[in-house]
Formats: C-alpha cells, structure tokens, sequence
C-alpha cells in the first residue's frame, strides 16, 4: 500500500478553522442493491452521481469490476468507491497470480473490510460485493467503518430503504435469474423515483458460474424529451473582442507535432443532448 | 427520535429541521429548534407586451425525501370566488413552503378587502406595494421564501414584480427563484434579454452592435418556460414532477399543467 | 495524547464520552447473553443491526465463532467487535497450531481482554466470551466497555440487558440440564427485546457442550416458541 499523502492536512486544518469550507467531493447519493438466485447473483446501481443538490453525472458507472467473476456496487464518495475497489481488484488479481488460485468473494470482502476499518470511516465506500467463485455464490455488504454483513438481498446508499420496501414485499427463495433482474431492476427503479439522490438509469450486472454480463442502460425511464425550441446560434453572434492565431509553424516550435489521419483526426465523439 | 434517518453518509440525521441545528463558532450544537425548512423547486416569471407567465414546479421535497409530487407554488391573488376564477394578480413563492403558504393567504386576505372597502380590484403596483410592506413587518423573523407577484399594469403590459424574503422589490423583465434559480436566470438572461448575442458582421470589437431587443410573443415565451424546465430537471434534484403555468392576460388567468421528469 | 472534543468530565474526574460512536457507523444496539449449565455454556443473541433508526440488518448473526469450541457475542460497533474477533480467530488459530494443543477459553479471553483494554480509547467493544475446554468445561467471561475481564456464572450485555437484570437475577439456578438452561436464555432475551427497541428479529444460540457446538434458532412469527433450522 503505498497510502496517502498527509502534507496538507496541517495547513487545511487551520484554513478550515479559519472559516474555509471543505472541498466538496462528489457523492453518489445512490441506490444499489444485490440479490442473490438460483445459481448466481444479480448486482444493480441507479447512474446518478451528485454534488450536494446538483447533477454532476447523469450517467455515471457504480458498478465496479474486482475480477472477472467478482463486482461492486458502490455508494458514498465517488473517488473512494472507485480507488478502494481498483486497489483491491490489483491486489486481488497479484494474490489469485501468486496461489495460482481463482479469487474468492470472502477473500475480496476481507481485503475490503480490513482495508476500510484502517481508516476508521475516512475512506467513505459502502458497498455491495457479490460474485460466483469455487465455494459457491457470495454475497456481501462492506460499509464504511469496515462492518460486512451477508444476506441474501442487500440494499445501500441514501435509496436503500426505498429499494429495500420493494425487497421486503416481493423477495422470495430459489428465484430465477429472470426474476432475480427484475426484482434488482425494481428495487432501483423505487429508489430513482423517491429517492432525490438517485436518479437516470438503471444498470445491471449478472454473475453466474459460467459467464458475466454487464447490462448498462438496463432500463432507462428517465430519458429527456424533445426541447421546443432550437437553440443554435448563427456564427459570428458571440463578440470577438481580439485574435491571435498560433499557425502549426509557430507551435512546433515548443512541441513536436503528429498529423492525425482517418477516425483518430476525427476524436471522440462529445456526449450531448439532442 | 423520529424514524426518519437517511442513509446517505454524507447527510446522516433525522430528515427535518431539527437536522439544521445551528453550530457556534466552537462547534457546539445549539439545540434551539430551527423552524424554517428548504423544499426545493423553482419558479420562474416572465412578462411580455400583452401578457404575464408565472410558472413553478410541483414538487415539495425536504432533504433526499419527495413529500408530495403536486403542491402548486403559483396562486391566483384576490379573486371573488373560491375558484379565484376573476383574479387578475398572480403570486409565485419558494422556498419555505409553510411560510409561502401563510403569505399566500395573508395577501389574498388584504387583496379580497381592498377590493369591497374600494369597490374595484388592486392594480398590481398597489399590490406589489403592499408585498413589500407585508414582507418588510416580519423583518427579524421573515417568511422564509422568494416571491414573485406577476399582473397587467394599468396600459395592459405585462408586470413582473420580484421579492427577497424581507421585501426588497424591483419590476423586472424576468425572473428565476428558487433552487435552480442559478441555472434558469442566466439561460433568461440570453432567450429574453438576449444578452451576450450580437448581430453577426455588425462591427468589429466594441463596434459590434447587440441584437436588437424586441418583445417575444405568448407561445414562444410558454416554450421557453418548458425548455427551462426540462433543463433544471436534468441538473437539479429538487426540481421535477410537474410545471404549474399560469398565464395572465386581458381575457383572465388561463392554467397550464405538463408533466415533467420524476427521478 | 489527543482527547476527543465531545462528552464531558464527570465528578470523579473521568472523561466520558456518550458520543463515542462515530456517525453513521454500524452499531449492535443488542441483547447479548452468556450462561454456564451442567453441561457447558450457551450462547445467546437478537438479531438487530442499525444505523440510527434504520434496521441495516434483521437477522444478524452477533454470535461468532474464535475457535472449534470458543465463541463470543458482540456488541457495540459492529466494525469494532469484528475486527477484533477476526484478529483474535487468527491468534487462536495459530496458538493451536503452534503449541499442539487446543487453547482454553481463559487464553480466548485474555486475548480479546489485550486488544480492548489496549485499544480501549479507539474501540466501542462489549463482548462476552464463552466456550468449553477439557481442562475446565464450560466457561463465560465478559469484556465490557474499559477492557476489563470479568469471569462469570452467566452474563449479560448490550443496551438490551438493562431490561433483565431483574429477571436474571430471580430465575438464574446453577447447574440447570440444557433444557432448563435454553428456557433460561431464551426467556431473557424475549424481555430484553421486548423492552429495547435496539434489540430484535430472530434468537440465535449456540449450545457448547463436550459434544461440540450446536445452533438454535428462534422465529418471532412462532412467538420464539418453536426451534428453526
């Protein structure tokens, strides 16, 4: 573990003292759930992530991949879910290397629990691991403090009561895989719906001894309708106040310039609305 | 304690007021009960030749938490019946909805008896006068929201009137209140204003001549509101569930209801 | 040495502190119980898990196993008492493997008792240990909140074990047959959850004899009458 850099901390503590607020980190105010069925395990997330009352994501990924036959759902600060369950993944794989062995989901919840429990709650993941591995099906809740639970249907984030309402009513033993998406399915859908921290999609992640699939976009009943008006504006409309061009002469003069040529000269397509 | 804990980590406590408590300077929690709540939503005016919209979500939330899907912001001010069919005043307010709720009334209350002590409706700058007062009376404990009383002035023009909590008040063009107030205003500020357009070709650097300002009809004015809306939605998770229109012209007040997204 | 900025000094000059448990954590607001009977001890617990008010976990097993015939009952934070149970299996684990032998009860609770007395400022831990050994039988200790070890005819913890001191104290007999003994159990902790509403869902109980372990489960749909499992 190469840990965490602390040269900060004095300097910010007197800031903070002093008035400053603290940064805010992006919270996935979320919903996840877990659901275990015969032969498997069905993992789900909403693909709303959030800066205190506004949208920072309206699509973002929470479900986390640990090994191919292991996932995480997480909740809580964004960066701690993704860097914890990325450490333990590269941890994971080095120990499954090493003992020539196909990783265990006890094993990863373990290393995650310990992990976690060092930081005393600094470190702000909650999560969801399940998985199929030689002993059989795995299901786990690892909350922050480093506290696990195992259950047969899990629910976490500031949506967990609201998915866990649809598990008490409608979860029942030895369902099928189809049955088991769909309860996970609506379990976030209850959370999207009335839960403000949840919102957008619904993705889903299903574990069998045999093979993985990840649904993203699972079901999406959020999408955004038609705009009324249209909204481009004629070149020129926006006030030039100077110019300056920098000809590729003059640039490479400080870098060394490639020419792109077929899809890469194009980019990557932006994301936007319709 | 009540059973209303969220699970979010970052917001851990009982869902209401109570959560707000003040902290000193020390950071000792005060534990004096706090009576004002935020619920969310957003509102939004905008005045034209002939007309006034007011506009407002339906969603009232406290917290991570949707109290109700349909709690109407904007009201009809003064009418004669218990429909308010033959108001000719509108008021949008956000914020502290019970406070909203209480000022709502209380104007309405003063509107219906200047209207039999004088034998003729208030005009809204009489009205927009009155606000302020009644704003201004509760100046170290005010209502606790952003009002905007909207009309047709005494030559038939639209009328926007906005408010801070302790009546400070100001006639404008448009206005955006509300938690997403921040997001609609500046999109307001380039649609109805038109600022920061500029007439292609017209000039060079400071030359360049602004587009020329001209009041914009009832339907595009209705299809702005709905884009601004739309747009609020996807960014802002207080607002949502539904858009409350009410438009005000010489015929009356017409409402208007669509539905917006509920995630 | 860092001292906490919450809670207050009592009379007696020591420093307490109600608000130990950090927010949002995990906690066992729980009903644990541990008793010696002719033939060994039982072990026995609710089933609740919070966070404030939420039920994070309706059928929790608080009952946990160091080792073949050496288990414990956890209460407090459940991030706390885990840990340390995991570290304590560990080290039994390897005490056996290392001396030949199986360890006793007694060096089960001398463990645990290290790791809480030393850690006592960053722990909220409440534990009972029990189990049965060749040498001595059946055995209970308990570790409340300070690290101190207390060797016991039976115990009882958590915020639920207020409520039966009383009926503890009136129907407790040495040298109960195990019948006798779950009744015992099982009547305290249906009071202790009955009166704390911290405490609750199923009983769990472990029933450690010269035979080995043996688990017993009780519904609340059956009024905890009849045994599951």
């Amino acid at each position: 573990m190469p840990g965490f850099d602390f040269s900060n901390h004095t300097r910010n503590a007197a800031l903070h003292a002093r008035g400053v607020p603290l940064p805010k980190a992006t919270s996935t105010g979320t919903t996840i759930v877990g659901c275990i069925f015969e032969g498997g395990v069905v993992i789900a997330a909403d693909t709303r992530a959030t800066s205190g009352p506004i949208v920072a994501d309206k699509n973002c990924e929470k479900l986390h991949y640990i090994a191919p036959q292991i996932w995480c759902a997480g909740a809580g600060t964004a960066a701690d879910t993704e860097f914890t369950t990325s450490l333990i993944s590269s941890q994971l794989e080095l120990h499954s290397l090493s003992t020539g062995r196909k990783p265990r989901v006890v094993t990863c919840m373990t290393m995650l629990k310990q992990h976690l429990f060092r930081y005393q709650g600094h470190i702000g993941a909650y999560l969801v691991v399940a998985g199929v591995d030689p002993t059989g099906v795995g299901l786990f809740t690892v909350h922050a403090h480093g506290s696990t639970d195992k259950l047969p249907y899990v629910t976490m984030g500031s949506g967990s009561l609201a998915a866990m309402s649809v598990f008490e009513t409608q979860w029942k033993a030895k369902m099928t895989e189809e049955e088991a998406v769909t309860l996970a399915s609506n379990a976030i859908q209850a959370g999207i719906f009335n839960d403000l921290g949840s919102g957008s999609n619904v993705d889903v992640a299903i574990i069998t001894k045999d093979k993985t699939t990840l649904k993203r976009g699972f079901v999406k009943p959020n999408q955004r309708s038609k705009k009324q008006k249209s909204y481009v504006f004629k070149r020129g409309t926006t006030a030039v106040l100077n110019e300056k061009i920098i000809t590729r002469e003059d640039i490479s003069k400080y870098v060394t310039v490639h020419e792109l040529e077929g899809e890469a000269a194009a980019g990557e397509k932006m994301d936007i609305d319709a | 304690m009540a059973a209303m804990f969220s699970q979010n980590p970052l917001m851990n406590g009982p869902n209401y007021s109570f959560n707000q408590a003040p902290v000193t300077a020390a950071g000792n929690k005060e534990h004096a009960f706090n009576p004002y709540t935020d619920n969310g939503g957003s509102t939004l005016a905008i005045s034209g030749s002939d007309f006034a919209i007011l506009a407002g979500d339906t969603r009232s939330t406290s917290g991570y938490n949707i109290n109700t899907r349909y709690s109407p912001k904007v009201f009809k001010i003064g009418g004669t019946t218990s429909t308010q069919d033959d108001a000719t005043l509108v008021l949008s307010v956000v914020g502290f909805a019970a406070d909203g709720e209480a000022l709502k009334e209380r104007l309405d209350a003063i509107v219906k008896m200047y209207r039999y002590q004088h034998g003729k409706p208030m005009s809204v700058k009489a009205c927009a006068q009155r606000l302020s007062t009644i704003l201004y009376g509760k100046r170290f404990f005010p209502y606790y929201v952003h009002a905007i009383l909207g009309g047709l002035d005494e030559e038939g023009r639209g009328a926007i009137y906005s408010y801070d909590p302790v009546g400070s008040y100001e006639r404008e063009q448009c206005r955006a209140a509300g938690a997403a107030a921040s997001l609609i205003m500046p999109f307001l500020d380039n649609q109805v204003n038109f600022k920061n357009q500029y007439i292609p070709g017209s000039g060079v650097g400071h030359e360049l001549q602004e587009r020329e300002k001209i009041p914009l009809p009832r339907n595009e004015v209705e299809d702005l509101v709905k884009d601004a809306f739309d747009s609020a939605v996807e960014r802002h998770i207080e607002v949502g569930d539904g858009l409350q229109m009410l438009i005000i012209t010489k015929d009356g007040i017409e409402e208007k209801y669509l539905p917006l997204k509920k995630d | 040495m860092e001292f906490g900025t919450t809670g207050m000094l009592n009379e007696d000059g020591i420093h307490v502190d109600m608000e130990r448990l950090k927010k949002g954590e995990v906690n066992l607001g729980t009903s644990i119980m541990a008793i010696n009977f002719k033939d060994g001890v039982i072990l026995g617990a609710d089933s609740r898990t919070t966070t404030g008010a939420y039920i994070a976990n309706r059928v929790t097993d608080k009952l946990t196993q160091v080792h073949d015939t050496i288990w414990c009952c956890r209460s407090g934070s459940a991030a706390d008492t885990q840990a340390v149970a995991d570290i304590v299996q560990y080290q039994l684990g390897m005490y056996g493997i290392m001396n030949g032998r199986q360890p006793t009860t007694q060096t089960a609770a001398a463990m645990f008792q290290e790791l809480c007395y030393e850690n006592k400022d960053r722990l909220s831990a409440g534990l009972i240990i029990a189990g049965w050994d060749e040498r001595h039988g059946g055995q209970v200790y308990s570790i409340p909140l300070g690290g101190s070890l207390h060797k016991q005819p039976y115990a009882i913890g958590g915020s639920g074990s207020t409520y039966i001191y009383g009926y503890c104290d009136a129907n407790w007999k040495e040298g109960m047959d195990e019948e006798e003994a779950v009744n015992f159990v099982k009547g305290a902790l249906q009071e202790a959850i009955k009166w704390d509403g911290s405490s609750g869902g199923v009983i769990r109980m472990v029933v450690l004899t010269k035979k080995g372990a043996n688990r017993h489960l009780y519904l609340p749909d059956t009024n905890y009458a009849v045994r599951h499992e």
